[in-house]
């Protein structure tokens, strides 16, 4: 385990490092609070330190002082050493945001038991952590695509919906459907429409931006939202998730299987303010028009009148008012 | 400065007749140092080179009435001389330091002298010492 001391005599903080050593640690040396500081903000920082109260520029109490005011960084074990022995300095040291005590010239096997209470105090702190991220993840997210789930997928889609309109740009909303789902559970059973399930969350997902999201909406429907999207390269992107899914068999174990998506698109600067359920309506809408073709198509802002257009290229901007009537 | 720190601003009392005696408990240091006598060399060398510098420090603080700059540098000696297990040396530098926090400029200058007269002792006993882990 790696440890950070601070210690600005050079004498202690030898003695310090080598008895650190030799019990087996990895010691980061620094020789006053202002260096500790630095190490201790390193995203790859040591999550135990011994820190002496009286140092130059900065002194330890300073030091836990400052560590306890992030908020993001994992949780760091500070032990202050002092010669100061008074309850009422080991009081105001502890308040100061210490975990621990020792008093100069300190024990080694003092010293080292106390370490050890550190280390069970950081392991346990990771496991809580470890098991809150476990929950936070299973509660936004779907369990067998590990996409995010309906209602966050839903949430963010509002949100940036809101985002791009006040910045005059657009979002595109896409449904996308697997053709032909139910024949892939019935015959090759639901094992294996689950894999296919996964592949394709797989493979959206590794299609789109960082920054844009895609969920899924419900049994084999996920929902794409793509960012700063005008109509032309949302049909151009919509026709490369259809490439990525159909154009290469998902293995099953030993079996090649071929499925097809069907996308409903919608993009939000056709529908001025209507709400993003509204918007969702539409390409729901507009992937049922798809769906007789199997191909793409464009949710347009009269209700209900989703358009079909060809697996071909769009002339043009296929998804525009102008294209309204085609 | 000598290598023995005893040069310094102040004129300070003879110390001729303590040279010879300090109070050092080997054994409970080679204890800590599990005994090794490597380690031991290596702490000795830094004790050489980084206690008669804080010596003067103390002396030129205490000269200037720079009392902040004498409490850092006995708090220094206190912890070096604490380490390496010689008490009474480390006692008198913490009487050094509470003195000199206290602002007491007679105190302080009391307890320096009796400091610097205990160094004297040790840093002949350590070197003393390094020539015979050398050796």
């Amino acid at each position: 385990m790696r440890i950070l001391i601070a210690e600005d005599d050079a004498l202690s903080r030898t003695l310090l490092e080598r008895t650190l050593q030799r019990a087996g640690y990895e010691v980061v040396a620094t020789a006053n609070g202002s260096e500790a500081l630095q190490e201790l903000a390193k995203q790859d920082a040591p999550r135990l330190a011994l820190l002496d109260w009286v140092m130059p520029q900065k002194d330890g109490l300073a030091v836990c002082r400052d560590v306890r005011q992030w908020k993001d960084q994992p949780y760091t074990y500070l032990i202050l050493l002092s010669s100061r022995e008074s309850k009422q300095d080991i009081v105001f040291g502890l308040e100061s945001g210490a975990d621990d005590y020792l008093t100069k010239p300190f024990d080694v096997d003092e010293l080292k038991a106390r370490l050890r209470t550190g280390e069970r105090i950081l392991e346990l702190e990771d496991r809580l952590v470890e098991a809150r991220e476990s929950m936070r993840f299973q509660a936004t997210h779907d369990l067998l695509t590990s996409l995010w789930d309906r209602g966050v997928i839903m949430e963010l889609v509002t949100r940036e919906v809101m985002r791009t309109r006040r910045e005059g740009s657009c979002t595109a909303v896409m449904m996308c459907d697997i053709d032909h789902f139910k024949k892939v559970n019935d015959q090759y059973g639901h094992g294996v429409g689950d894999e296919v399930l996964r592949e394709v969350a797989r493979r959206l997902q590794l299609s789109v931006r960082s920054y844009d999201m895609v969920g899924r909406y419900g049994g084999e429907e996920f929902l794409v939202a793509l960012n700063h999207c005008d109509a032309g390269s949302a049909v151009s992107r919509a026709e490369n998730l259809r490439g990525v899914i159909g154009g290469r068999p998902i293995q099953v174990g030993s079996q090649k299987l071929t499925v097809t998506i069907s996308i409903g698109l919608a993009l939000s600067t056709e529908f001025g303010d209507s709400s993003v359920d509204e918007i969702m309506h539409e390409a729901d809408m507009a992937l049922y028009a798809a769906k007789a073709g199997g191909v793409i198509a464009c949710g347009w802002p009269r209700r209900g009148a989703g358009k079909r257009l060809s697996k071909s290229k769009p002339r043009n901007h296929p998804c525009s008012r102008n294209n309204a009537g085609h | 400065m000598d290598k023995n720190g005893l040069k310094g601003t102040i004129e300070m009392a003879p110390v001729a007749e303590k040279a010879q005696t300090y109070d050092w408990n080997m054994k409970e240091l080679m204890e800590r140092l599990g005994g090794d006598q490597e380690f031991l060399r290596e702490l000795l060398v830094i004790f050489q080179q980084t206690a008669p510098e804080n010596l003067l420090k103390s002396r030129e603080a205490l000269a200037s009435g720079d009392f902040p700059g004498l409490t850092h540098a006995a708090h220094t000696l206190k912890g070096m001389l604490k380490n390496l297990a010689m008490g009474a040396a480390g006692q008198t530098a913490a009487a050094l330091e509470a003195a000199s926090r206290e602002k007491s400029m007679e105190e302080s200058k009391q307890q320096l002298e009796q400091l610097s007269g205990e160094l004297q002792g040790l840093f002949l006993a350590v070197e003393a010492r390094l020539a015979e882990v050398k050796s």
